[in-house]
């Protein structure tokens, strides 16, 4: 295995700054009280450090910029629309494109055309933006990540790996027929940002093979889990992590993308099949949501810095600096004794909210709780991921997962280590100070997605 | 070109000493619009019409110059008629880099100014409460009044949020004309669309100053027919881009607002060139040739309830839309869903750059050296047409020229498409790209799958903002006059394969040979 953490120093340099805005304690009181005491309700200009996520806030490259100026803004036939289905088929080996204005318009497509009413999505892990199409579309989706992913305690190199006999079981009790595909996502987003194993991912490919059903792939951090891979997986060491993508790439059926993640860019995602009958009925049905399948609801230049950022987002150099700076963030709050899941994932830190203020129940929204804390404390903005982000089930029962976390995402090649440290020595003067901090009451609920608006008090 | 006006330098941009390229309406442009005008047409006789038409010089020059080129593709008429075959005689399946003059569309094909592309280096990507949503809320709140502002990646996400809410089986969304996405998305709900354009838009070659109004009576007509509780929505689509880009008056906006009010029937308006119909309104309707533009905007939003909006057209944008509205419970069911199909309430599936650019945009637009400038180059290659003998929709819209397919084609029935018969033949002989408005696009099928055609046979050529010069323009009109004079030797099309929505995007055709 090697040192991940050695010289992890960045293979670029700042060629454009953007100013920030500091706060005082009085200020960043009011402004959360105003955002309902959500963080996603804050205006970013209230924010000093902004850590909600790591979608569509990295600084794109010089190169990029050269790309957006470069965009062909035609409706139809864009240059720009050919690179990237040329860029898309060369690092990751999907042979249709259908861009997308973000990860979620693949979503709803792809969702509206596989599903059928009473199906059954199994999946590692749910993301609230996936199930939530999956549902809506009919499906009902089905966890089968292994039972490690739940506990942020244990070290296991790869929580994102699907526990084939849940899967098995899945098979047998419904029929592959009512399974339209496997959703697997690389690098899971509620686990922590853990990665899949290439031997587990061979594994799910031999038993869907065999009953014919068909992998997605929720591929919006994919380089970062094939950086996993070489770094930990016996017997892969020796591959780029280019080569590890479309390996991964090779054993899924098609993809829904959010660019936004890995991709390095503000805007954008797609929709990639083998298959041609889903590509042709995708195509038709892109025009209804997003736009002209050669555009999807993006402009030209949009398409033109995903095309240059998929390429920068697989070197070896870009992403072993990128998960080395939230390794060394993440070992900084383990040295002041914030506790957070473990092993440290590859795009951000997930703060155990649980064990951190243990004597809040989840039905005072822990998580959400420490996120205002954070804020309070220091201006740095993070993002509930426990009860609040899961949501409700069709019957109107709260969902309680297991894991109660507060994520710190990292943007991509946009704050410094001495930003890391700010945000590190935060996190440990809340943690000083816990025993005082109260729950909060939900005072304002939205029907879908309730986390992006809903509003709380302080008890 | 000499043709700059020195005693007129106030009322354009820094243009002596600089390299702007002039517009030169030269005689050329009079003795066009002469001939056009000569037939019995309200609007030269209009007091403040002719008023206007004296406070300008004979020569329109852009209110800019040029900061940033882009290269286009020269290629021989024989590799086009290659390019056409291999993309079944359908011009979205063209690659934008065969094409010499892309008039496919005005929408997100605009230039953006120096100010826009420095918004676009200021945008915030923060993914909550960014300060470009901020600037992007008070534009659209100060130009159009509309209190709840909901951005969207594009116009079409727009209505589709809007009739999901409002849609369903057995209700009817009523319109002066909607446009081919806006029906799609209605009939997506299961609601129906009709359409109830006034008489005199219904003839292309006949001119009128408002052939966009809606038809007051048989708005009345339909309330009392199917009872007012069955029309959720009524949709002024201004300018009415179907009908030729024609503009609807603010007098029949008033109208149309006093029966829905009467009815409880919501108004929104499609205002993807608001600002276009705002100068037509201007420089035609009595009582406004004094109003600045802003003004009349104002008042054009002030009989609505709320409006859809494509940004790619009036405000400049490459890409983004949005939703405005007076009702906050409609504006929290719409946030709603935005949430699962396009993104958080401050960002709506959108970069925070380009909100920036909408923001800076929408104030452009409504610039009045800006109108009269674009509005009069539309009017230029208009009357090049007429004074060639070229059957046009009259009198010239705001966004495109439509041609007039049926009269041009009179050899090609309905169902061989001649309007996309048409768009083939200017792409090869001189690499125009037009769209379709007829048949193709709106054409449906009866029980017996017999083709039920459109009212009218039209090609669109659209004209981008502020990206091509008068010689594109002249070389344009050259090749459609070309086109027109051997128009015998153009053969109508079939459809080989087509889909059951939005067919024109993805169907393919062949000719069939005489």
């Amino acid at each position: 295995m090697k040192h991940i953490r050695e010289s992890w120093a960045e293979p670029y340099k700042i060629k454009m700054v953007e100013l920030l805005k500091m706060t005082t304690a009085a200020q960043r009181k009011k402004a959360m009280q105003e955002a309902g005491y959500n963080t996603f309700l804050l205006k970013s200009e209230d924010v000093y450090i902004d850590l909600l996520t790591d979608s569509g806030t990295s600084a794109m490259s010089d190169r990029q910029w050269a790309g957006m100026m470069m965009g062909d803004e035609a409706y139809a036939g864009s240059r720009n629309f050919y690179h990237l289905e040329e860029v898309v088929k060369d690092v990751y080996g999907y042979k249709y494109l259908i861009p997308t204005h973000q990860g979620r318009g693949a979503e709803n497509i792809l969702s509206k055309i596989l599903i059928k009413k009473g199906d059954i999505i199994p999946g590692n892990m749910y993301f609230t933006t996936t199930r939530l199409h999956q549902e809506l579309a009919g499906g009902k989706f089905e966890d089968i990540i292994i039972d490690e992913a739940h506990d942020p305690e244990n070290e296991f190199a790869f929580k994102g790996n699907v526990d084939l006999n849940k899967l098995e079981k899945l098979i047998k009790k419904h029929g592959a027929k009512k399974i339209p595909y496997v959703s697997i996502a690389t690098s899971v987003n509620m686990a922590g940002g853990q990665p899949i194993s290439m031997q587990n991912l061979k594994a799910i490919r031999a038993l869907t093979k065999k009953h014919g059903i068909r992998i997605i792939h929720d591929m919006t951090r994919v380089a970062e889990n094939a950086f996993f891979i070489q770094q930990k997986e016996k017997g892969q060491g020796h591959k780029t992590v280019k080569q590890l993508v479309k390996e991964i790439c090779s054993y899924t059926d098609g993809a829904t993308m959010s660019a936004k993640k890995d991709a390095l860019v503000n805007i954008g995602g797609f929709l990639a099949v083998n298959e041609w009958d889903v590509f042709e009925e995708a195509r038709n049905m892109v025009v209804v949501y997003e736009g002209l399948h050669t555009y999807g609801g993006l402009a030209g230049r949009d398409m033109e810095a995903m095309a240059i950022g998929i390429g920068e987002s697989v070197s070896d150099d870009h992403i072993r600096a990128r998960v080395g700076q939230v390794i060394y963030l993440g070992e900084k709050m383990i040295e002041y004794d914030v506790p957070i899941v473990k092993p440290i994932g590859g795009h951000g830190i997930f703060v155990d909210a649980k064990k951190f203020l243990p004597h809040i129940p989840q039905t005072q929204y822990p998580a959400q709780t420490l996120a205002a804390e954070i804020y309070l404390d220091s201006g740095v903005r993070t993002m509930e991921r426990g009860v609040v982000s899961a949501g409700r089930k069709a019957n109107g029962e709260n969902y309680f997962p297991k894991l109660e976390l507060v994520r710190f995402t990292i943007p991509r090649r946009v704050y410094t280590q001495a930003h890391m440290d700010v945000i590190a020595e935060s996190a440990a003067r809340v943690f000083e100070r816990r025993k005082k901090i109260l729950g909060m009451k939900m005072v304002y609920e939205p029907k879908y997605l309730r986390f992006f608006q809903a509003r709380f008090a302080k008890l | 070109m000499d043709s700059f006006h020195p005693h007129d330098k106030n009322h354009f941009y820094r243009a002596a000493g600089t390299a702007i390229l002039h517009y030169v309406y030269l005689e050329k442009y009079h003795q066009a619009a002469l001939l056009s005008f000569t037939a019995p047409f309200p609007l030269s006789s209009h007091p403040h019409y002719s008023h206007y038409h004296h406070h300008c010089m004979k020569t329109i020059i852009e209110p800019f110059r040029i900061k940033s080129v882009e290269p286009i593709y020269f290629n021989t008429a024989e590799a086009r008629q290659l390019i056409l075959e291999k993309a079944f005689y359908n011009p979205f399946l063209i690659h934008s880099e065969d094409v010499l003059i892309d008039l496919l569309t005005d929408s997100g094909t605009s230039a953006m100014s120096s100010n826009q592309w420095a918004g676009i280096m200021q945008g915030d990507e923060s993914y909550a409460g960014s300060p470009s949503f901020f600037r992007f809320e008070k534009a659209v709140k100060d130009i159009t009044g509309l209190p709840l502002v909901i951005p969207t990646h594009q116009g079409r996400a727009s209505e589709k949020i809007l009739f999901s809410i409002m849609g369903g089986k057995g209700k009817y969304f009523v319109s002066n004309t909607l446009f081919d996405t806006t029906r799609a998305n209605i009939e997506f709900s299961g609601a129906e669309g009709v359409d109830m354009i006034c008489e005199e838009g219904r003839y292309p070659t006949v001119p009128a100053p408002f052939k966009g109004n809606m038809d007051t009576v048989a708005l009345q007509k339909f309330i009392d027919e199917k009872g007012a509780e069955h029309i959720p929505l009524c949709i002024l689509t201004v300018t009415n881009n179907s009908g030729g880009g024609q503009p609807v008056s603010m007098q029949n906006i008033r109208e149309v607002h006093a029966i829905c009010k009467a009815h409880a029937i919501p108004l929104f308006i499609d205002a993807c060139r608001f600002a276009e119909n705002a100068w037509f309104i201007k420089l035609r309707e009595p009582g406004y040739a004094d109003t600045p533009v802003p003004e009349i905007v104002r008042e054009l939003f002030s009989y609505a309830d709320g409006c859809t909006m494509s940004a790619k057209k009036d405000a400049f944008a490459n890409i983004g839309g949005f939703l405005a509205m007076h009702n906050e419970q409609l504006a929290q069911q719409c946030r709603n869903l935005l949430v699962i199909t396009e993104g958080f309430p401050t960002y709506g599936g959108l970069a925070g750059r380009d909100l920036e650019a909408i923001a800076i945009g929408l104030h452009e637009v409504m610039d009045e050296h800006y109108l009269q400038y674009r509005i009069r180059s539309i009017e230029y290659l208009t009357n090049k047409l007429i004074a060639a003998g070229v059957p046009v929709m009259q009198p010239a819209g705001g966004h495109a020229v439509y041609l007039d397919a049926k009269g041009f084609l009179p050899h090609i029935p309905v169902d061989q498409y001649p309007g996309q018969a048409l768009v083939g033949a200017l792409y090869v002989h001189g690499g125009i790209r037009g769209v379709e408005i007829g048949s193709l696009m709106f054409g449906k099928y009866d029980e017996q799958h017999q083709l039920v055609p459109a009212a009218l046979e039209l090609v669109r050529l659209a004209i981008p903002r502020r990206v091509y010069t008068q010689s594109h323009i002249d070389y344009v009109s050259e090749v459609i006059i070309e086109v027109f004079n051997k128009r015998n030797e153009i053969e109508g099309l079939t459809i080989l394969e087509e889909s059951p929505i939005l067919r024109h995007f993805t169907v393919k055709l062949s000719p069939i040979k005489k």
